[in-house]
């Protein structure tokens, strides 16, 4: 106690000018605070929310089916809880890994509440609240499964384990749309978080490779190849995103292969994909810059072909320089998703706007708004928990300061 | 590889090299060197002596001239250039490891991926050679937790897993501290003594003295004087020889 006082006091007062400006800030803070918390409990009227609460999340997805995105929900679940165990059971072979940091029970604990408490507030059905208490017992169980057994796991299982992903979501785009069996559901019945997570998914999934395959491009010997990437970043940097969206509901079309592009969602998508593969590009063009030519020499002296030399030596230590910069276009292309609701999609802004625009809501803008803002925080705030943590892992100078030289 | 019948394994004929900027690096360069020598390149800062050794491994082309490694000619051939380079390891000035690869994953990575070796196999021969150039232990750190003198040893063993049959150094002791040289020159030493061919550009003067079967001089990208290590050192025949030592010793 004691100690935690001594540390405040250097921490906030240590001088006179220091002192003022602490308690200028602290009063500040804790009035907004307290305004915030007394308009939300009072004030607010967040029927508008539970009464939507399905509108929000997906749409006007058809209520029948719904059981798929249920379905959906619990593997994409299960496969976070394996991979964070993996990760933990797994240290970094220079490193004494826990299997239980301090964080990890703190985040688990959290996610925990929130999935107790948020379905209950939203009055949910008790079917439907239970359902979400199910899938943070899943998270927790599944997390505990792969830190407790994974290190049996053998190696080469253990590198095929994140092409989970890229599976899961060929098997969500089928749980998602039908077929196979399964009713369709036409893409004009996605909406809310729902649409917002598929569209920027799908965006930051197809981004990357295009973004590397671009930032190469920039920087190939080939001048034709070179100034053609030139060319693309230039335009799609110089062009307003919303320009390019309504351009793209006009021609993409004929664009692109028949199929691919066959209605309005999918054509924003792609729109998104090609606007972020652009911004992508430059910051991979940044992280290539970065790695030594050396570098290359070595793997080239050593007799791996260029190929080879790129795969194995030259992009991971690109894009571990580029990532911080990514996943800020990450984020930013996530936002960007809001934009659909200019054309008329209904994805989260799309939803909001129609039922604010509802007179049985009417006044209701300020817990709308307020929902959204949360939503998107969120999610924002797990991609940059999620990078921050791969950048610990990938990070092979974190320790080097601190190692003891000989 | 085929091998030569004679015991030629570098065979470098009037070599000349303009840098794209129309530099004039090379100047009609020859040297030959037999299996299991060791021949050690020195000269000014500037006289072409990294171009030239580059070209052995083509990380450098060339213009004129022919340069023949172990009966192979190094052309515009991709095949027989991604050959060639199987078979010449390189030691650079600035180590080069891959930083976000542990010290034990910098040696397995290219037997793996190039020679196609099965992993538990090159790991092993990995560790044996680690343990030979005295940093088992540091197998599963990270390059960037070495120092210096480590991370050049581990450099050496790098190219060494690779099994090569010429092994070209760089200045391999240029950037590293006094007290680090020692260590790294004593491994160099060692490997002197095996049938591996070595071509290395240094100023160690003693090193040169002891392990060198020629020693040559470059200036102005050709090559000045070529002798045994004794007659380099005390009787030169050329005045830019003279010169030359007189400035390092
Ligand atoms: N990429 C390059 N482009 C143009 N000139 C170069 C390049 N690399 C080296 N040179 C020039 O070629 C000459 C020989 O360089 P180098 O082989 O590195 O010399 P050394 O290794 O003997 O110090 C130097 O004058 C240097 O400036
Ligand atoms: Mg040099």
């Amino acid at each position: 106690m004691n100690l935690l006082l001594r540390r405040l006091r250097a921490d906030l007062f240590a001088t006179p000018a220091d002192g003022a400006l602490s308690l200028g800030l602290i009063a500040l803070i804790s009035a907004a605070a307290v305004g915030l918390v007394q308009w939300a409990c009072q004030k607010a009227q967040w029927a508008v929310i539970q009464a939507n609460s399905t509108l929000f999340a997906v749409g006007r997805y058809p209520e029948a089916q719904q059981w798929r995105l249920w379905l959906l929900t619990a593997l994409l679940t299960a496969a976070t809880g394996v991979s964070w165990g993996l990760l933990r059971s797994h240290p970094r072979a220079d490193r004494e890994g826990q299997l239980w940091p301090r964080n990890d029970r703190l985040v688990l604990g959290l996610l925990a509440a929130v999935a107790l408490w948020v379905p209950w507030a939203l009055r949910l059905a008790p079917a439907l609240q239970s359902r979400w208490w199910l899938l943070a017992a899943l998270l927790g169980a599944s997390r505990w499964l792969a830190g407790r057994f994974g290190s049996h796991l053998s190696r080469p299982l253990l590198r095929l384990f994140p092409l989970v992903w890229p599976l899961l979501y060929l098997i969500g785009m089928v749980l998602i749309s039908g077929g196979l069996g399964l009713m369709p559901v036409p893409p004009s019945q996605w909406g809310g978080l729902l649409l917002t997570l598929l569209t920027a998914s799908f965006a930051i999934l197809l981004c990357f490779p295009l973004g590397v395959l671009l930032a190469l491009g920039r920087r190939s010997d080939l001048p034709l190849l070179r100034w053609s990437a030139v060319v693309y970043i230039e335009f799609i940097r110089g062009a307003p995103l919303i320009t390019l969206l309504f351009l793209g509901q006009n021609i993409l079309g004929f664009l692109l292969p028949g199929g691919l592009a066959p209605d309005r969602i999918w054509r924003a998508a792609w729109v998104l994909t090609f606007f972020a593969a652009a911004y992508l590009a430059e910051a991979v063009r940044s992280g290539l810059a970065a790695v030594p030519k050396g570098q290359a020499e070595a793997a080239r002296s050593l007799g791996l072909s260029y190929p080879q030399t790129l795969v194995r030596v030259v992009l991971p230590q690109a894009l571990r320089v580029a990532l911080p910069a990514m996943v800020g276009q990450f984020i930013s292309l996530f936002q960007d998703t809001t934009l659909l609701s200019l054309i008329g999609l209904l994805e989260l802004l799309g939803v909001a706007r129609t039922v604010m625009a509802n007179p049985e809501f009417l006044g209701n803008n300020r817990e709308v708004y307020l929902t959204l803002a949360l939503l998107f925080w969120s999610c924002c705030a797990a991609l940059g928990l999620g990078s921050r943590a791969l950048e610990k892992r990938l990070d092979p100078q974190t320790l080097s300061q601190s190692a003891s030289r000989p | 590889m085929t091998s030569s019948p004679s015991n030629l394994m570098i065979e470098a004929r009037g070599v000349e090299k303009w840098y794209p900027n129309g530099y004039h690096a090379l100047r009609g360069v020859d040297l030959t060197v037999h299996r299991g020598e060791v021949v050690v390149v020195m000269g000014p800062s500037g006289s072409g002596k990294s171009t030239f050794i580059r070209t052995f491994n083509a990380l450098e082309d060339f213009q004129k001239g022919t340069i023949r490694i172990d009966g192979n000619s190094l052309g515009n051939d991709l095949r027989q250039i991604d050959a060639i380079r199987r078979e010449v390891g390189m030691v650079f000035q600035q180590f080069n490891l891959f930083p976000h690869l542990t010290v034990l994953d910098n040696l397995v990575l290219a037997p793996t991926l190039v020679r196609g070796r099965p992993r538990a196999q090159v790991q092993a021969q990995a560790l044996s050679l680690l343990d030979r150039v005295g940093i088992k232990e540091q197998a599963q750190k990270f390059p960037g937790q070495l120092s210096g003198g480590q991370q050049q040893r581990v450099a050496i063993a790098r190219a060494l897993c690779m099994e090569p049959r010429i092994l070209l150094f760089d200045e391999p002791t240029s950037s590293l501290d006094p007290e680090m040289v020692r260590e790294v020159l004593d491994v160099m030493r060692q490997l002197a003594h095996e049938d591996i061919t070595m071509v290395v550009v240094t100023h160690e003067v003693k090193f040169a003295e002891q392990v060198a079967d020629r020693v040559v001089l470059m200036a102005e990208g050709s090559v000045v004087e070529e002798a045994p290590p004794a007659q380099f050192f005390k009787n030169p025949k050329h005045e830019r020889t003279r010169r030359f030592l007189d400035q390092i010793l």
